[in-house]
């Protein structure tokens, strides 16, 4: 389910309520490949990936950065991002379901605005973080 | 340098590819990017030629390593807003910038970082926005060896 919420007032230590993505199908990951660009056989050949040394092919770091910045678009709305930082923890599969959690870590002014810093992780069903991240919005 | 034009169509998809049904997308012929749209940069500039920048191959000669983009694993990618967000309509012009290398002790030996930059900008030359790289640079594989796994992950990995 879609959580929208503009009038979303951040306080630091604010938890956003969390949303989960998938089960991932290849369905998701090629059509992420497609409209990214990013057109890296690992994610789609599971063939290749397991000549790797892959159990399968796996997903695509940028769709799962993509998951998190649609969580917090949900919340802060499309216009406000100014800054959005991922780093890349761990491969995740088809089948996975990935949670998107994050909390209000510093309100601050810059640039003539009030901005407030959000701590992003994305966990798989075990709960380990597969991409964890810092993103800044203007709020009012 | 490339042009690098910000289409609606590009924009639907790649924010219902994101799982993202916000309506500004949706609906807005003019409406704004999803904060990682830009990584679709690769279908205006190729990020390779970054390491043919004077000063990248300076800092890769320095270290000894060889300019072999496949062996880059992106670690961190960072997406950074000046000003208005861009938004459908928009032609933006790109640059690549080549920001160093860096060598960290990690607990399984020495790693090097390199980072890497695109900038974007408007018609008027304004800095509109930027992609901070971040990937580790992989060590060769051994002449008798395969190609260790994240060597093959990393391949394509730049704009990913």
């Amino acid at each position: 389910m879609t959580v929208t919420n503009d009038r979303f007032e951040p306080r630091v230590g604010t938890q956003l309520t969390p949303r989960t993505f998938g089960p991932l199908t290849a369905t998701d990951i090629v059509r992420y490949q497609g409209a990214s660009g990013d057109l890296n056989p690992m994610h789609h050949d599971d063939e290749l990936a397991r000549s790797a040394g892959f159990p399968a092919a796996f997903g695509v770091g940028m769709l799962n950065a993509g998951y998190l910045a649609t969580f917090c678009t949900d919340y802060f709305g499309t216009e406000s991002v100014r800054r959005f930082r991922v780093r890349f923890r761990k491969v995740v599969y088809r089948g996975a379901i990935l949670t998107a959690r994050g909390e209000v870590s510093r309100l601050f002014e810059s640039a003539g605005e009030s901005r407030a810093e959000i701590e992003l992780s994305l966990v798989d069903a075990a709960g380990t973080v597969v991409v964890e991240g810092t993103a800044e919005f203007a709020v009012s | 340098m490339a042009i690098m034009s910000v289409e609606w169509g590009k924009i639907r998809e790649y924010a219902a590819a994101t799982a993202n049904a916000r309506a500004e997308y949706m609906t807005d012929p003019k409406g704004p990017i999803p904060p990682t749209f830009l990584a679709t940069v690769v279908f205006w500039d190729d990020l390779e030629r970054t390491f043919e920048l004077p000063e990248a191959t300076e800092a890769l000669d320095r270290v000894g390593l060889t300019r072999d983009v496949r062996r880059l694993l992106s670690l961190e990618q960072e997406y950074v807003f000046h000003g208005p967000l861009p938004r459908a309509g928009d032609v933006l012009e790109t640059s690549a910038r080549f920001d160093g290398v860096e060598v960290k002790q990690a607990r399984s030996g020495p790693m090097i970082l390199v980072r890497f930059a695109v900038e974007f900008r408007g018609q008027d030359g304004a800095l509109r926005a930027e992609c901070l790289y971040t990937s580790a640079y992989l060590n060769p594989p051994r002449a008798d060896e395969p190609p260790a796994a994240d060597t093959a992950v990393a391949a394509g990995q730049v704009a990913s």
